[in-house]
């Protein structure tokens, strides 16, 4: 899946169980993703309390792998696992509008 | 029109020394109107409703670009790819080899409609993966399809116009020959939301797609081009099924050549009367009523112009070929023979099927591709059923323009609807075009209704102007000897003269008869209302006299009666009168005078 930087992919993976994937897509060094992100591991301890994989894509090193998800926009989370798959933009901000949209409400 | 090659720069030669360089679109005769193409590095804005062509626009520069070498990227919002690809493969284009070579790039890109929004985002995505395949390519050329759909999901004015300058931005640094095209509402709403992209781009052209008097037409207008010159006008263009193709409208202009030498018309009298015969390069005008033989005198010409082995494409707006060669058969004429061998082509039209900007564009293309001696337009007259007033006008006088240039014989033929047809002729505004003019009418003649031929204008030429019978026969037309009318040998203008002078008298004559019989209707007139005065006088007299000697007689019977009255009972009768007169003047005012 990411044949031009598999660092990205590496760094980005916590494996902690099988059935929930979420994956962030952003630009390094934007102050949005880095709330995006920031947002995104707060909900994950408050919220994500089943086994879940999350995968951190920066699109400025691999941009494959945004042309192969259609991300036109930063930041961006995908819920690829379990479907239907979920997309939301933003910086995760609206804590209650991410959850609804992930099913976690 | 030619097809110059895209995707090199240019040092703009074509007019108006500008040194900002240009790359070559690519798309007919849009070079022409930009003076040399789109701006290197710089980003062109394509504005137009719905189905007026952008994307194809956009998808013409890359493909040419592509084709030599000048690897594109093409992004919509508003198509899948799979369906970009089916449509361009429909004007004759093969995006896939050109993909598989890493020379083009298409870009479906889609916004998930059922996203949800949490928080702010940009199109740092977007960027990312162009910036990605850009390098990969080497592309310096990208075309952003329906950029206004992308926008809608910022559903925020301020938003959209941020994102936008950040695209715009990134396009400049990257230096990328970028062309964005964006939807505009019919009421220019839409437009209001996205005008800032006019000062933003480097270029604007905006499209045009309406109809006028049920014939589409389509047009682009270049709005401005930051640091160079370009066509203002509105420029018609067609799509047809290789591309674009804008033809300049600004363009048309006399380029007189010199008439060629004279060839045979295909009756060997009517070259006498013409004095050798119709000449090369020349426009030739054959005007009549419905039925006069126009196409079967038209078709004496191509027989006889294939038989000599040159090329005839015949245009025709009236009937089917099938319908034309059955029909010629009847005079003796087979234009089999000569479609056999390919020296006659015939291309049919319904003159209402497209504008006359298209119709133009085909016949150009046919005589580029056929590269025929001799054209035949058959009807001039079904071209004003092509839209506008000007239709007509704008395809004869530009096709015949091509054809001299290329020194190319056009036969016209026009059906005209009135007898006193050679009128007719000075209405169309293309007589200066015409070289030649023969003229076909019926002429009845003791109840018999005879064709008629007569060569009224012909230039470099003496002809022959005087009318002359012809027949149809079954094998081909017959021009007979100078028609001999009741009073003796009709000669052309001077029988015309005669009988303007003898209409004229006559007229003269008839004026004068009303006028005198108006004078005497009106002196009668006159003398009976002075009758009707003076009875009416003497009847009023009379009436007068009658009056009073009536009341002569009246005033004569009372004053019997009275008499007869006062001798009778006079008493009585002033006791009556007494007593009215006492009541009158009032009871009180009476008693206290007594």
């Amino acid at each position: 899946m990411n044949r031009s930087d598999p660092k990205a992919k590496i760094r980005g993976t916590e494996a902690q169980g099988e059935e929930y994937i979420l994956r962030l897509f952003m630009a390094d060094n934007e102050p949005n993703s880095r709330q995006a992100r920031e947002n995104l591991e707060r909900l994950q301890e408050t919220h994500l309390k089943m086994p879940h994989k999350k995968e951190f894509v920066d699109v400025l090193e691999d941009f494959q792998t945004a042309l192969d998800n259609n991300v036109l926009v930063t930041p961006c989370l995908i819920l690829d696992s379990p479907l239907p798959k979920v997309t939301v933009f933003g910086n995760l901000s609206d804590t209650e509008k991410v959850l609804a949209a992930l099913r976690l409400t | 029109m030619a097809k110059r090659t895209p995707g090199k720069e240019t040092k703009n030669t074509t007019t108006k020394a500008s040194e900002l360089p240009k790359v070559v679109t690519g798309i007919a005769g849009l070079d022409d109107v930009l003076y040399g193409g789109f701006p290197v590095g710089r980003t062109t804005l394509l504005n137009g409703g719905p189905g007026t062509g952008k994307s194809i626009f956009g998808m013409e520069f890359l493909y040419r670009g592509a084709i030599n070498d000048e690897p594109g990227i093409f992004v919509t919002f508003e198509e899948r790819a799979e369906a970009v690809r089916e449509n361009t493969l429909a004007l004759g284009w093969d995006l896939a080899p050109l993909e598989k070579e890493g020379k083009f790039f298409l870009f479906g890109a889609h916004v998930d409609p059922q996203a949800a929004i949490s928080g702010d985002f940009n199109v740092k995505g977007l960027l990312a993966i162009v910036e990605g395949k850009a390098k990969s390519m080497g592309a310096r050329h990208i075309v952003i399809d329906a950029l206004d759909v992308l926008m809608r999901v910022f559903d925020n004015p301020v938003r959209e116009r941020n994102e936008l300058y950040a695209l715009h931005d990134w396009l400049n640094d990257h230096e990328m020959t970028a062309v964005l095209t964006v939807k505009t509402s019919a009421g220019g709403d839409i437009m209001s939301r996205y005008e800032f992209l006019d000062y933003m781009a480097d270029c604007v052209i905006q499209l045009d797609h309406r109809a006028v008097e049920q014939v589409s037409t389509r047009r682009l207008r270049v709005i401005k081009y930051r640091g160079s010159d370009f066509i203002h006008n509105e420029c018609p263009f067609v799509i047809t099924g290789n591309g674009i193709s804008i033809i300049p409208i600004s363009a048309v202009e006399l380029r007189h050549k010199a008439l060629g030498p004279k060839m045979p018309t295909g009756h060997p009298r009517l070259d006498t009367i013409m004095d050798g015969g119709y000449r090369r390069a020349s426009t030739i005008l054959i005007s009549g009523t419905a039925g006069t033989g126009k196409t079967t005198l038209a078709n004496t010409f191509v027989v006889a112009a294939c038989e000599r082995g040159e090329k005839v494409l015949y245009i025709n707006f009236e009937e089917s070929q099938e319908a034309m060669v059955s029909g010629m058969l009847s005079p003796g004429i087979d234009l089999r023979p000569v479609l056999r061998d390919g020296k006659l082509r015939v291309m049919t039209a319904m003159p209402e099927a497209m504008g006359a900007e298209e119709h133009l564009f085909q016949a150009l293309r046919s005589i580029e591709a056929f590269q025929p001696d001799h054209v035949v337009v058959d009807a001039m007259s079904s071209c004003r059923r092509m839209g506008t007033k000007q239709a007509d006008y704008e395809y004869l006088m530009r096709l015949a323009n091509a054809c001299k240039e290329k020194g190319i014989t056009v036969l016209l033929t026009n059906q005209t609807t009135g007898f006193r047809n050679e009128d007719e002729i000075t209405g169309i505004d293309i007589s200066s075009m015409i070289d030649t003019v023969i003229i076909l009418r019926f002429v009845e003649i003791g109840g018999e209704l005879n064709r008629m031929l007569m060569v009224l204008k012909s230039r470099g030429q003496n002809a022959a102007s005087q009318y002359r019978e012809y027949v149809i026969t079954d094998h081909g037309i017959d021009v007979l000897d100078v028609y001999i009318g009741g009073g003796g040998v009709l000669t052309g203008t001077a029988r015309q003269e005669q009988e303007a002078k003898e209409a004229f008298e006559a007229r003269r004559k008839r004026v004068e008869i009303e006028l005198r019989e108006h004078d005497i209707k009106r002196k009668r007139a006159e003398m009976e209302a002075e009758i009707a005065r003076q009875r009416a006088e003497l009847e009023t007299a009379e009436a007068e006299l009658k009056a009073l000697q009536l009341e002569e007689g009246l005033v004569e019977k009372g004053r019997d009666i009275r008499g007869k009255m006062r001798g009778e009972d006079a008493n009585s009768l002033r006791l009556n009168k007494r007593v009215p007169q006492r009541k009158e003047r009032g009871t009180g005012g009476k008693e206290d005078t007594k």
